[in-house]
C-alpha cells in the first residue's frame, strides 16, 4: 500500500519502507514538506477516464455583486497590497507605494479580533470544510482555470496552516523550540525546519523566495 | 512610440555583456546595473543577446483584465472574509504571545493568511490596477472617504497615474 502526502506528493510506500504506515508514530512527518502525518492519503486507484465537464453558462461580469467598499477593512488592506505586488511587478514603486499606504490605512483600522487559538483553527477548518469546496467546485463548473489554481494552493496553504494550529493547541509552543519558522513569500506555505526546503512544495519557487520569521526584537 | 522597456533581473546577470555590445543607445551601460529606462528604445535585441536570460522586456500598456464570473466573485468574497478574520486572530495572539515561539508561529500564520487572501483577491477581479474593478474602488474611496483620516490623496493620485482597461480603450 502506498501513502501520498496531500501537500506535496511525497509517496510513502509501505513496500519499500519496510514499515506500515500505521506503524509510524503521529509525530512522524513528511520527509519533504513536514506536513503531519494526518495529511497522508492512501493511494486512489486511477479512475477510469470520466466524461469532459462542460462548463456551465457563465455570468461574466466586470463588477462583483458587492459594492467594493463594504467589504471588511482587513479584506480591503489584502485587496490593496495584492494590487501594490500587482505595481511592483510592473516595476512602478511609486504606484505600489501608493496602494501600500491605502493598504496600511485599512489594516491600522481593522477592528481587534475577538477570536482565540481556538477560534482561529475553527476559522481555518471551516475553510476546508465549506470555503474551498464552495469556491472550488464553482470555479470547475465554469472552467475557470485562475480560482481553480487559487483555490489548489490555498487549499494546501491552509491545510499545513490548520495542522500546525492544531498542534500548537494540542502540545504548547515547545515543537517550535530549536527550529525556525519559513513562509514561502509567494503562496504562503509555512515550513518548520532550519533551513527552507530547496522548493516550496506548494508553488515550486525557490528557497530565497522563503522569509525566515524573526522572534520579538528584546526589549 | 516604444512599447516596452528591458529589464535586467540582477540575479541572473552572469556579466557576460552581450547586452553592452548589441544595445543601439548604450542603455544598458550603467554604474549601478540598472537598465536606464529613458535611454532604453524597447527594441528587444538585448534580451535576445542574453546568454543567461537576464534581460526581459516588460510591457508598458496591458490588455483588459480578464473577466470573471459575479456569483464565483461572491463565493471567493465570502472565504476572503474569512481569511480576514484569521488574520485578525492571528495578528492578536501574536502581539499576546507569551513566549517567542509562539510569537514566530502566529507571526508566521498571520503573514500567510495574507498572502493567501492577495491571492485570492488577485483571482476575484482584481489582478492588474490597471483593471476597471480597482479604479471603481479608487474613485469610491476617493469621493466617500471611509474617515478623515484616510489618505484619499493616495487614491486620487493613482487615479491619475494608472490608466482604466476596461473602460479609456
Amino acid at each position: 500500500m502506498r501513502y501520498i502526502c496531500s501537500i506535496c506528493g511525497y509517496v510513502y510506500d509501505e513496500e519499500k519502507e519496510g514499515v506500515p504506515f500505521s506503524g509510524l508514530p503521529d509525530t512522524w512527518v513528511c520527509p519533504l514538506c513536514r506536513a503531519a502525518k494526518s495529511l497522508f492519503a492512501p493511494e486512489r486507484q486511477p479512475e477510469t477516464a470520466s466524461a469532459p465537464v462542460t462548463p456551465a453558462l457563465s455570468r461574466e461580469t466586470n463588477v462583483p455583486d458587492e459594492a467594493p467598499e463594504l467589504l471588511s477593512p482587513l479584506v480591503l488592506s489584502a485587496l490593496c497590497s495584492n494590487l501594490a505586488r500587482g505595481c511592483e511587478k510592473q516595476y512602478k514603486e511609486e504606484e505600489a507605494a501608493l496602494f501600500q499606504e491605502i493598504a496600511d490605512y485599512f489594516a491600522a483600522a481593522a477592528p481587534a479580533s475577538q477570536d482565540d487559538s481556538g477560534g482561529l483553527a475553527g476559522l481555518l477548518q471551516d475553510d476546508l470544510d465549506r470555503g474551498y469546496p464552495a469556491v472550488h467546485g464553482a470555479a470547475r463548473e465554469l472552467g475557470d482555470r485562475g480560482t481553480q489554481r487559487v483555490c489548489v494552493w490555498g487549499e494546501k496553504v491552509t491545510m499545513i496552516l490548520n495542522s500546525l494550529a492544531q498542534r500548537y493547541r494540542a502540545e504548547g509552543p515547545s515543537f517550535l523550540k530549536y527550529t525556525q519558522i519559513w513562509v514561502c513569500s509567494v503562496c504562503g506555505f509555512v515550513f518548520v525546519g532550519n533551513e527552507p526546503p530547496e522548493l516550496c512544495p506548494v508553488c515550486k519557487v525557490p528557497a530565497w523566495k522563503f522569509d525566515k520569521i524573526e522572534g520579538r526584537a528584546s526589549k | 512610440m516604444k512599447t516596452q522597456i528591458a529589464v535586467r533581473n540582477l540575479r541572473l546577470c552572469t556579466k557576460d555583456c552581450l547586452c553592452l555590445y548589441v544595445c543601439p543607445t548604450g542603455a544598458s551601460d550603467t554604474e549601478n546595473s540598472v537598465i536606464d529606462t529613458e535611454k532604453c528604445i524597447g527594441c528587444g535585441v538585448c534580451a535576445g543577446a542574453c546568454p543567461s536570460g537576464a534581460i526581459s522586456m516588460v510591457p508598458l500598456e496591458y490588455p483588459p483584465q480578464q473577466k470573471k464570473d459575479g456569483h464565483l466573485a461572491a463565493l471567493s468574497f465570502a472565504l476572503a472574509g474569512n481569511k480576514a478574520r484569521q488574520e485578525a486572530a492571528a495578528r492578536k495572539l501574536a502581539d499576546e504571545a507569551p513566549d517567542n515561539e509562539s510569537y514566530r508561529l502566529m507571526t508566521a500564520i498571520a503573514r500567510s493568511v495574507r498572502l493567501v487572501n492577495e491571492d485570492l483577491l488577485r483571482e476575484s477581479g482584481y489582478m492588474l490596477p490597471q483593471s476597471g474593478n480597482a479604479h471603481e474602488l479608487l474613485r469610491r474611496l476617493a469621493e466617500n472617504p471611509p474617515s478623515a483620516d484616510f489618505p484619499a490623496d493616495a487614491a486620487r493620485k493613482l487615479l491619475e497615474r494608472i490608466p482604466d482597461n476596461d473602460h479609456s480603450r
